[in-house]
């Protein structure tokens, strides 16, 4: 009995210690002070979201290092890169960005478009700028503090539809096009849009749209609604697990191969492939707003080293370059604020650095970002700072980019009265 | 109550006394010096987490009067506090209510949702009447997904809380507004446990076909419980959504109702203060997990698998859950009380 105390008393002791030790090992292994500059990262690494989570939180993190290491920091000033695991939860992303706050972050970054719903109201009140590599247009209409890395859904499902118009539909008269929405602003992004330009682009859609959960497990239900309806073309705005589930008991229905299938960029990854399967995901059609692993682009040599050194398991991951893209872009942004305002009035931190970092780093941007993606221009009114993407198909499990660049014209969804309802 | 030795009651109202010795007083007050400085050594993260700790504490002391004291497990506590914010946010953004008007429509609008989705209590219990909360959380969530009002998928906005013109703008004015609603519904659930209405519950707990028996209505406790803690619940959620500012139903997931549960079950079921324990417990465990061990094992680790030490995370998180149900299945209030005791005894532990 005392034993069992004991063991008791020191496991729960030790498990304690061992908690409390750590970042005090952290601190103390930290070397002299130096002048850096503080930005915020916050990826859901582990949760439902961990396959597009985990690799961008590389990226993030490889970039910073490279620019560190290789290019001395930002006018000779290291970046200093809080990261946070925000476990695609709420309630966690938004205690993240207090904290990045009250470190006085002068910027902060996030992947997940969910994520930076849940604290895009804390950050536009506070002022505080933040960067969203997957965009909804719930997070930039109206613009406040939030900026889009890339364009948003709504404006993947316009380029989507844009081109199957013109380049796959030969039939008479208007295609009838179905929606399977992930439930949330990654999939009702894509709603909004396709409320705002059906008619425009001449489709006719098959409403109420279909929607899934992260978690779902079986789609042969709403599959079979959507076949009954007879559709020409069924457009998926989710992320990759989803996705495949969805392609898969597509595939299973017989729905898929027959109609044209359509990808927003959150679902169009390698994980994608590698989860349901390249023979199933044959030929399916997919709007990404970067540039593919192997294109010759300025940028490319430099990131293809640093993911093959650190995580080469990442390797061949889209997402990776979105979020390497998004370091440089964060990276840039510093550099052109330091240079208009001197490293003094950034390092103050809090809204007078934000507002500098806003005025004279995001709002005078002009970036390639090394070919990425496209590129990184300001236009007052549009928050979204990459304006343009491409179309991806699927071709021999390689994802595979037919189009150049599409720019996608910016759509005031406020002004409907449905934009949020 | 337990007292020290040679503490005697000789009056009814020393009988009742939460606080009863000196030594009470002194540590009562001290504490609550301490919680009340709190903007003045915590920084703004710090206070943001003690502001979230004070709203989970809200909606798991609600939950502990429905599961712990009245026996009623339900699994659906995330949608009831949704119910509760999409309330309040309704009312004052788009019907632009005040504050308080939000709040007190938040909680009893939840606690309506919870009377009805409580109803199938009378007839069945345990893992039965859980499916049917799950049911609630469900159907809550695809309720605020495809209304109008709500802002559906998109979510909606909720502005700062304000009361007579003051607004609660500030992480520190947003830290009183929040502990001392959590404070006040602190104490309610203590006296509420020492009543008639409190007895009747935990005659409900340990046995309901004898507490019928002895004349305790199930009916209408089992409802008032499901009422009182849904509307705790959906006070929560009116705080959570004018301190974020911003909902989106996904903030109210099946796994947070579960860790809800999993809060109260760790602090110790049917104890005022073990939602306490359980609340700050299981959210300071989420911060220092998230904040200081993965970010350390990111930097130091670097030899491990890419993503280990993300995914360290959860199973830490996992095992100290699990160590702690087995090493100490009846929470920490339990540990707090031998203490407790050990203390009023020593040096003359047997």
């Amino acid at each position: 009995m005392r034993n069992k105390k004991l063991i008791t008393a020191i496991t729960v002791i030790s498990l304690a210690l061992v908690l409390a030790a750590l970042p005090l090992l952290s601190s103390a292994c930290a070397g002299p002070e130096e002048q850096t500059l503080k930005i915020g990262i916050t990826t859901p690494s582990t949760g439902p979201a961990a396959e597009k989570g985990a690799p961008m939180g590389h990226a993030n993190l490889d970039a910073i290092k490279y620019i560190n290491e290789e290019l001395g920091g930002i006018n000779g000033h290291p970046i200093e890169v809080i990261w946070l695991d925000n476990g695609y939860d709420a309630a966690k992303v938004v205690t993240n960005v207090k904290r990045f706050q009250d470190e006085d972050a002068l910027l902060f970054g996030t992947s997940s478009s969910k994520m930076m719903s849940a604290v895009m109201e804390i950050a536009n009140r506070a002022g505080f700028p933040g960067i969203v590599a997957f965009n909804a247009p719930v997070l930039h209409r109206p613009p406040q503090h939030i900026y889009g890395q890339m364009p948003d859904y709504g404006d993947d499902w316009t380029a989507f539809t844009r081109y199957y118009m013109e380049n796959v539909w030969k039939g008479p008269g208007k295609p009838k096009m179905a929606l399977h929405l992930l439930n949330n602003p990654t999939g009702y992004g894509a709603l909004d849009a396709a409320r705002a330009a059906a008619d425009e682009l001449g489709v006719e859609l098959i409403l109420p749209a279909e929607e899934h959960t992260t978690d779902t497990i079986s789609e042969i239900e709403s599959l079979t609604r959507i076949k009954q309806q007879d559709p020409d073309v069924l457009y998926i705005s989710s992320t990759p697990a989803p996705t495949a589930l969805i392609m898969k008991n597509a595939v299973e229905i017989g729905l898929y191969p027959g109609v044209t299938i359509g990808l927003g960029h959150a679902g169009i990854t390698k994980a994608l492939v590698d989860i349901a399967g390249a023979d199933v995901v044959e030929g399916v059609y997919g709007v990404f707003p970067t540039v593919n692993w192997g294109d010759n682009v300025p940028g490319m040599a430099k990131m293809t080293e640093y993911c093959q050194k650190e995580h080469p398991d990442d390797y061949g991951n889209m997402d990776y370059i979105t979020s390497w893209a998004q370091s440089l872009i964060m990276a840039e942004i510093l550099r052109v604020a330091e240079q208009n305002v001197g490293y003094d009035a950034l390092a103050k931190g809090g809204e007078e650095a934000w507002q500098a970092i806003e005025t004279q780093g995001i709002q005078k941007l002009n970036y390639d970002v090394e070919g990425l993606h496209g590129p990184v221009v300001y236009t007052p009114g549009d928050n979204r700072l990459s304006k343009s993407v491409r179309i991806f198909q699927v071709q021999g499990g390689n994802i595979v980019p037919i189009t150049d660049w599409i720019e996608a014209p910016l759509v005031k969804y406020e002004e409907f009265d449905w934009f949020g309802q | 109550m337990n007292l020290p030795s040679g503490t005697r009651n000789y009056t009814y109202a020393q009988d009742m006394a939460i606080l009863r010795t000196r030594t009470h007083w002194a540590l009562f007050i001290g504490f609550l010096l301490l919680l009340f400085t709190a903007p003045l050594y915590l920084g703004g993260y710090w206070l943001g987490v003690v502001n979230l700790i004070g709203i989970t504490l809200i909606a798991a002391t609600g939950l502990n009067i429905l599961v712990g004291y009245c026996g009623q497990l339900s699994i659906g506590h995330a949608g009831f506090i949704a119910v509760g914010a999409y309330t309040s946010a309704v009312l004052t953004n788009r019907l632009e209510l005040p504050f308080l008007v939000g709040l007190l429509c938040a909680g009893l609008a939840a606690g309506l949702i919870g009377l009805i989705f409580g109803l199938p209590s009378v007839r069945v219990k345990g893992f039965y009447l859980a499916i049917t909360t799950i049911a609630a959380q469900f159907i809550i969530i695809w309720v605020i997904n495809h209304w109008d009002v709500t802002g559906g998928f998109v979510g909606i906005r909720v502005p700062y809380a304000s009361i007579a013109g003051f607004e609660f703008r500030s992480e520190t004015s947003q830290f009183y507004l929040i502990m001392g609603i959590a404070a006040l519904f602190t104490f309610f659930a203590k006296n509420l446990a020492r009543t008639r209405v409190g007895r009747a519950f935990i005659a409900i707990r340990d046995n309901d076909l004898a507490a019928e028996v002895m004349g305790i209505n199930l009916l209408y406790y089992k409802l008032l419980a499901f009422f009182i803690g849904c509307f705790m619940a959906g006070i929560a959620g009116s705080l959570l959504g004018h301190w974020i500012g911003f909902l989106n139903a996904e903030q109210f997931s099946l796994t947070e109702s579960i860790l809800y549960i999993g809060m109260i079950i760790i602090g110790g079921l049917g104890t005022i203060i073990g939602p306490i324990f359980g609340v700050v417990f299981i959210r300071l465990l989420q911060q220092v997990l998230t904040v200081e061990v993965v970010p350390f094992l990111e930097r130091t680790f670097t030899m491990l698998p890419a993503g280990f030490a993300t995914g360290v995370t959860p199973m830490l998180f996992g095992l100290v859950i699990i160590l702690f149900l087995i090493l100490e299945p009846r929470g920490i209030a339990h540990r707090w009380a031998l203490l407790k005791s050990a203390y009023r005894l020593w040096p003359f532990s047997y």
